[in-house]
């Protein structure tokens, strides 16, 4: 080929819809969605934005002149046997277990991911090998191991305590993804990249791994809403966090007392609402996007 | 010396079953193939579906692993070849079938054409956006289209997008599995010419797997026809189409459709005598697994599985 003279053009045609925009008219589409989408972001703004102003210790701090206050101008949602703060351990609560749920589901995400794709992409033995270990840990107790780990570690943080809940949930999308990838690597597509001699790594993560962008988007987020309830589970039975560090399951927590229960709703009832909205809101956006990434069941 | 020469070459794929997953049985995909291509030539694999056409086209490149046999490319033996493998990757390429799978829908004309250029050549940003733009425009596509993705193109484009990134190195083989079955017929003389076209410019040569025989006798040179894995005839185009020997291939070139309708109730008649043949002949011609037996060669260039009575 002898080179002609073509001016090296620089021209933006008509795209296709990009996937940011399917997914933006399905959420406006569908009210619910949509909502549910205004409400975590001022939720989680707000929460991470008051945080910032307001002082743990000084919440945490126990007051004794103050216990079990009911709502007053004082205390907006009253105070807890300890005096303390429920309005402020509501926000640090909140932003303490979306922190963990964000958390847990990132680092899920990108083990599941790595895994799962790797897995898929080479099937044969290898999958074989490294998915005998995914059901091994699929049948480890996880709620058994969980107590022994809060018995044993000193310092509990949400580092810590999402690095756990990571090593008990990274199978779920990892199973999803190695099974998608698997069909991927049959396809046409895949087998040309190989025999224009493009090593397995660029192919995995440059060929494959887009378009898996849509199915890695609608777990994550399905798994964000479980992950928040089972944090506040986990915290609700008394495997969390202590009292010192507030989250949505601690709140809950004072609800075993069943003087509590009976005779102080503010002390658990925000917090129950707050989990309720907040999973409900993740799963309606999570649905949503779902629909999306099938056009058979797109809205917009 | 021949380009590439193919000698006894066999795929098998285990069948697994039972307990503990052995190894049960083996399915022959491609039993025992050899041939050879001159360079500049076109050799045509033809044969009905599940033939082993594919899986030798496959196997040659690379995708397929093979269990037996050699294929030497250009002097080099691509069989148990690992690490010099790159290298030779660059000279063989490959025409897919479908040309809707065959290109990834997440990215631009742009990345899947420089796709090779990023393996195998160190280019700048300019010199890689004006190699793709070149090759667009040799495949007659307007440069424009760099950015625009798969789906906005009719098959007779992708499969030109294509077409383009298998030329993109280079290459002197390009292994072509039926790249005109996934197009509709008025695309597909488009396609086949240009194929032919490109030929001639770049001095390529083609192993051209197909299942239809009017196409494959206004492409190629040579041609091989394979049955359950195995060949049963290779011979000249002329070979093939005017002196068929074997009673298989006699009835695949029966079958090919004539467009005039005056010659119908001649060809019914020609057909029916062909069947006829084929049924009465049957058991000479294959063995009692079905099988075709050894080629046996009847000129120059006329290879034939005749039976081995005698």
């Amino acid at each position: 080929m002898e080179h002609t003279n073509i001016n090296v053009i620089d021209i933006d045609t008509e795209k296709a819809p990009s996937m940011t925009s399917i997914i933006w008219r399905e959420i406006v589409r569908d009210k619910i969605a949509l909502l549910s989408l205004i409400f975590l972001v001022i939720i989680t703004a707000f929460v991470y934005g008051i945080s910032l102003f307001l002082n743990q210790e000084e919440i945490v701090k126990v007051d004794l002149f103050a216990i079990n206050q009911p709502p007053s101008s004082e205390f907006w949602l009253g105070t807890d046997y300890g005096g303390r703060d429920i309005f402020g351990q509501l926000i640090i609560g909140t932003r303490n277990s979306l922190s963990i749920g964000i958390l847990v589901t990132l680092m899920t995400g990108i083990i599941g991911v790595v895994y799962g794709l790797v897995s898929g992409y080479y099937g044969g033995t290898i999958d074989n090998m490294m998915m005998r270990i995914v059901d091994f840990f699929l049948i480890l107790p996880f709620l058994m191991i969980v107590i022994v780990f809060v018995a044993i570690v000193p310092k509990y943080s949400i580092w810590s305590f999402s690095l756990i809940m990571t090593a008990f949930l990274w199978m779920g999308i990892t199973r999803i993804i190695r099974s998608k990838a698997l069909q991927e690597r049959e396809l046409d597509y895949a087998q040309a990249s190989k025999t224009l001699g493009t090593p397995d790594w660029k192919i995995m993560f440059t060929q494959v791994l887009p378009n898996l962008s849509s199915i890695i988007i609608v777990t994550m987020t399905l798994n964000l809403a479980a992950n928040i309830g089972l944090e506040s589970g986990l915290s609700f039975l008394g495997f969390g966090f202590p009292e010192s560090t507030p989250s949505l399951g601690t709140l809950l927590g004072y609800a075993r007392n069943p003087q509590t229960l009976e005779l102080r709703w503010w002390i658990w009832l925000p917090a129950a609402v707050m989990v309720f909205l907040l999973m409900l809101a993740v799963r309606n956006v999570g649905e949503a996007l779902k629909r999306a990434t099938d056009a058979r069941q797109r809205r917009g | 010396m021949a380009l590439l020469e193919v000698k006894d070459l066999k795929v098998h794929f285990p069948i697994r079953g039972g307990i503990l997953n052995r190894k049960i049985d083996e399915i022959k995909a491609v039993d025992g193939v050899s041939f050879s291509i001159e360079q500049g030539k076109t050799y045509g694999l033809v044969g009905e579906s599940g033939s082993g056409k594919t899986t030798t086209g496959r196997a040659i490149i690379g995708l397929n692993h093979v269990t037996s046999g050699n294929i030497r490319f250009s002097g080099v033996d691509l069989t148990n070849l690992k690490s010099n493998r790159r290298d030779i990757r660059k000279e063989i390429q490959m025409i897919f079938q479908d040309p809707y799978s065959s290109l990834n829908p997440k990215k631009s004309v742009f990345d899947i054409v420089a796709e090779p250029l990023r393996n195998f050549e160190r280019l700048s940003k300019v010199e890689e956006r004006k190699r793709v733009q070149e090759l667009l425009e040799h495949v007659g596509l307007s440069p424009e289209s760099i950015f625009k993705y798969p789906h906005q193109f009719s098959g007779g484009q992708r499969q030109r997008i294509g077409i383009a990134r298998a030329i993109a190195l280079k290459p002197k083989l390009i292994i072509a599995d039926e790249p005109v079955s996934a197009l509709d017929v008025s695309v597909q003389a488009q396609v086949l010419n240009f194929l032919k076209d490109i030929q001639k410019d770049l001095n390529l040569t083609y192993l051209f797997i197909s299942h239809d025989l009017g196409i494959v006798k206004h492409m190629c040179d040579e041609i091989g026809i394979m049955y359950k894995g195995r060949y049963v005839e290779e011979g000249s185009r002329d070979d093939i189409f005017y002196n068929p020997q074997h009673i298989y291939t006699k009835r695949l070139i029966a079958a090919i459709p004539d467009i005039d309708p005056f010659k119908r109730q001649k060809l019914q008649e020609w057909r029916d005598e062909v069947e006829k043949e084929y049924k009465k002949h049957y058991d000479d011609y294959f063995d009692h697994e079905g099988l075709a037996y050894g080629l046996r060669s009847i000129s120059n260039t006329h290879l034939v599985a005749l039976p081995q009575k005698g």
